[in-house]
């Protein structure tokens, strides 16, 4: 979960703290959930979870937590 | 018969740059730094108004005959992958044998392909010289995305650029083939995630589809520009281009130790180093060539790989992979050996 937490840290250029499942996409000053955000934590998932998910699943996603759960449910399929 | 190799490989550049201090300009909350950060690019060529891609095609194809390897008399068969061809009809390969001077029992034809087209030229090429009809094909890529992008697009225009490359490839005799094995792909289904609409058999240009909208994140295109879903597009490479490479490997009956470089398409830093990862190749095996010019589309990788000559990395003998993949969806690869 580190890795995860660290990389949307980064994509979110905020601290690693900062990363919670409540964290919300939206509310960075940054950067936010835009096409890139989306593109990096594509990109992001796959390295750490092995799951390709996809971006409507994702633009759709309010907090890392649903992020989360979107990857916990692609893992079962 | 013969086999194919490639002989002799040049590039052609239109001399304009767009860099990203002008693209900072234009787009609120985007230094010139966060730019490259975010894409690995500094600089891309743009074809002047006046020059088309078939020009550009040109350019290169005179850099090739400039160094000396093979000359306009020397081919017989002309491959055109663009997708921006200078008329609906007739067929730019065919005014290209006209300007270059190649003779007129050559073979010429245009092939509508972007970043796959390197590599699927490549096996066309092959083909007609392991089949004793061509002996000296001369494989030009060339295009002008930047035509097709509407300036205030800065989810595209950031990455593309316009180039043009030309590859020589000849017949030669040697104990294996040097170019091969192939695997292809395609995935129609994917077809509107890279994408320009209008101005074809399909849906003609208008008023209407001329209207510019806005989309979430601020970029504005209308129906007649260049159309790109990244999500999308990362998506179908993460999962297309390991299992090409790693069915090239079952089919050639080898395994990624055996390859030296990994020269895939250079779609962007950011999608290279996730797709470096998925691979599990080093730094050192796979090459990162957008910094000066972006994504070129299917002269990403005959780019590349005359600037890693141009580096000295094909002094000794080496096996290399390439992957062409995207718009389509399509991809294509091979082995070569150089």
């Amino acid at each position: 979960m580190t890795k995860f937490y660290e990389g949307m840290a980064e994509i979110f250029e905020v601290e690693p703290s900062a990363i919670t499942p409540a964290f919300e996409l939206t509310a960075a000053t940054t950067a936010d959930w835009d096409s890139l955000a989306i593109v990096s934590t594509i990109a992001l998932v796959d390295d750490c979870f092995n799951v390709t998910l996809d971006g409507e699943g994702l633009a759709a996603c309010k907090t890392v937590g649903d992020i989360e759960a979107l990857v916990a449910r692609a893992g079962k399929e | 018969m013969p086999y194919a190799r490639i002989a002799d490989i040049a590039g052609h550049l239109p001399p304009a740059v767009l860099d990203n201090e002008h693209l900072a300009a234009l787009y609120p909350g985007w230094s010139a730094d966060k730019i490259f950060e975010k894409t690995g690019i500094r600089t891309r060529h743009v074809a002047a108004d006046d020059e088309t891609a078939g020009d550009l095609a040109c350019a290169a194809a005179r850099a090739l005959f400039a160094r000396g390897t093979v000359s306009a008399g020397d081919v017989d068969f002309i491959i055109l992958c663009t997708q921006a061809p200078d008329y609906i009809l007739p067929t730019t390969a065919c005014l290209l044998q006209d300007r270059l001077g190649i003779a007129t029992g050559a073979g010429a034809l245009d092939v509508n392909l972007g970043c796959s087209g390197f590599v699927y030229c490549l096996s066309l090429a092959k083909g007609l010289v392991e089949s004793g009809s061509a002996k000296c094909v001369l494989v030009l890529t060339a295009d002008t995305y930047s035509k097709y992008i509407h300036p205030l697009d800065k989810s595209v225009r950031t990455l593309f650029g316009d180039a043009a490359a030309a590859t020589a490839v000849v017949a030669c005799e040697a104990e294996r083939a040097p170019i091969g094995p192939f695997v292809f792909g395609t995935d129609g289904s994917g077809a509107r995630n890279l994408i320009v609409e209008t101005g074809a058999a399909r849906m003609p240009r208008s008023g209407e589809t001329a209207i510019e909208h806005t989309d979430d994140s601020g970029n504005v295109r209308s129906r007649d520009n260049l159309y790109m879903a990244g999500a999308s597009i990362m998506s179908f490479s993460l999962n297309a281009v390991p299992r090409a490479a790693a069915a090239l490997l079952d089919k050639a009956h080898t395994d990624k130790d055996a390859i030296d470089y990994f020269v895939l398409h250079q779609a962007n830093r950011f999608m290279l180093e996730a797709l470096r990862k998925k691979l599990k190749v080093s730094d050192a095996q796979c090459p990162i060539h957008v910094e000066d010019c972006g994504n070129t589309v299917s002269s990403t990788i005959p780019l590349t790989l005359a600037a890693m000559r141009e580096q000295g990395c094909f002094d000794t003998q080496k096996k290399l992979m390439l992957i062409g993949f995207g718009v389509g969806y399509s991809w294509a690869a091979c082995l070569i050996d150089v």
